[in-house]
């Protein structure tokens, strides 16, 4: 279940996902959404159950992250492959699009 | 009548009742790369187009919506098999189905493949035996990328379709998809080292030739050609045109052999020949090539006009619109004879395409 709720109830319930300005469509608006996962997997999954579309914009339908969105954990760049990356309630991960184009 | 243009930073409607005045609506989806915006010619107000969804990191789309209103990405895009290894990273073609099927469209994607929508592009099927072909591993990109560009699907039959890829070639199925041929027998590919491979040549547009026989207008990396209704061996008309380069090709909807070129001098240097802007037309399926150029720009317009630049209307006399990368759009309300700049300072137009409003 995602819930828009306070950083105390994010340390003993879940994963604080930031969401980029981009994605908000998804979200209804919402800048942060907490979820609960073991692992990259499990979060993308749990963010997909509750707003369809949004893993697709995230990774490719092969499994790759898209070239340009990069993902923090706990304010570190991750690297590939992202599904496996462990994480641990009161996590926060970042969701942002690399500076890039034109 | 109106106009779909997209640009490099977003897409735009032209509307006009008599062709001469024209008002502009837009942008939609500002900011982003529209390489191809349609309105829909089955019905006059649906507008589809293809571009990465919100800003360019977050995978494509395709958009749709009536003309007047927000354009909305659909509730999916194109996407490969899982397993497949290969995943979808833009949208170059939109492509409307049958007149009787109205809510089916075809999608060209890159990397190359061709995806079908029978719900106005909320679910997609791919053509597997197309995008999954025993020779993809052997498919290389073109300069702007493995794109599959051109979807000419036949008025007459629609379970025959045919295709173009940079850099890898013309396939063709008449049944549906389920298989398709290679079809470059008479087409150059200088770049290679055999000149005519069965497979590699860089198709970069298609179109129909209005005889309505199944014939086809054809602008390559290396040439021009037509090939006639019962297929086969494609026959170059490059000879009368200032090169063999170019990338548009449109062909007029009623006059049978009759389509425009716009050559560009050279693949090593993609402007208009001697900085003069010309819009070339052929009435008899490339024999001979007409050069027009009054209300064109030049001798100093060192520009181009990419694949999805060049469009017809269904007038009588007829439009013909050409949009360069340096942002012009041009209209001729008299066939081609002359032309009038409609639109300056327009992001590069990457795809300008004609309906009639209703």
């Amino acid at each position: 279940m995602v819930t828009h709720v306070s950083p105390e109830e994010v340390v003993r319930t879940g994963i604080l996902v930031r969401i980029p300005p981009a994605l908000r469509s998804y979200t209804q608006g919402q800048d942060e959404v907490v979820v609960e996962a073991r692992d990259v997997r499990g979060l993308l999954d749990a963010l997909e159950a509750a707003f369809p579309g949004i893993r697709d914009r995230v990774m490719d339908e092969a499994g790759r992250r898209r070239q340009y969105v990069n993902i923090f954990h706990n304010d570190e760049l991750t690297r590939d492959p992202l599904p496996d990356i462990r994480l641990a309630p009161g996590d926060v991960v970042h969701i942002l699009p690399s500076v890039a184009g034109g | 009548m109106v106009l779909a243009v997209g640009t490099k930073k977003g897409g735009f409607l032209f509307h006009s009742a008599d062709r001469r005045k024209w008002s502009v609506a837009g942008p939609h989806m500002p900011g982003r790369a529209v390489y191809h915006m349609i309105v829909d010619p089955r019905d006059g107000r649906t507008v589809y187009a293809g571009a990465p969804m919100t800003a360019e990191p977050w995978g494509p789309a395709v958009y749709r919506g009536r003309i007047g209103s927000e354009l909305k990405s659909s509730a999916s895009a194109p996407k490969f098999k899982e397993g497949s290894g290969l995943s979808v990273t833009r949208i170059w073609h939109i492509e409307p189905g049958p007149a009787d099927e109205p809510e089916t469209i075809y999608a060209g994607v890159e990397p190359a493949a061709l995806f079908r929508s029978e719900d106005r592009g909320d679910t997609w099927e791919g053509f597997d035996a197309l995008n999954y072909h025993p020779t993809r591993k052997d498919w290389q990109p073109g300069n702007g990328g493995l794109c599959l560009h051109s979807v000419l699907v036949d008025p007459r039959k629609p379970k025959h379709i045919v295709i173009g890829i940079s850099a890898v070639g013309t396939f063709e199925t008449k049944d549906g998809g389920l298989s398709w041929t290679t079809e470059n027998k008479g087409v150059r590919a200088e770049f290679m080292p055999n000149r005519y491979p069965e497979m590699g040549q860089c198709v970069h547009k298609l179109a129909w030739d209005a005889a309505g026989d199944g014939s086809i207008f054809h602008q390559n990396h290396c040439g021009t050609y037509h090939r006639g209704p019962s297929g086969g061996a494609w026959t170059e008309v490059s000879k009368g045109l200032p090169s063999d380069f170019g990338f548009p090709i449109a062909a007029h909807p009623h006059e049978k052999r009759t389509a425009f070129v716009a050559p560009l001098t050279a693949d090593v240097n993609r402007v208009f020949p001697k900085g003069q802007m010309a819009v070339w037309k052929t009435s008899n399926a490339g024999e001979r090539w007409r050069r027009s150029t009054k209300g064109l720009p030049g001798p100093n317009a060192f520009m181009g006009v990419l694949r999805e630049g060049m469009a017809v209307d269904a007038g009588d006399p007829l439009g013909v619109y050409v949009g360069t990368n340096t942002g012009q759009l041009f209209a001729s309300r008299d066939e081609g004879d002359s032309w009038k700049m409609i639109a300056d300072f327009l992001p590069p137009i990457l795809s300008v395409q004609a309906a009639e409003a209703r």
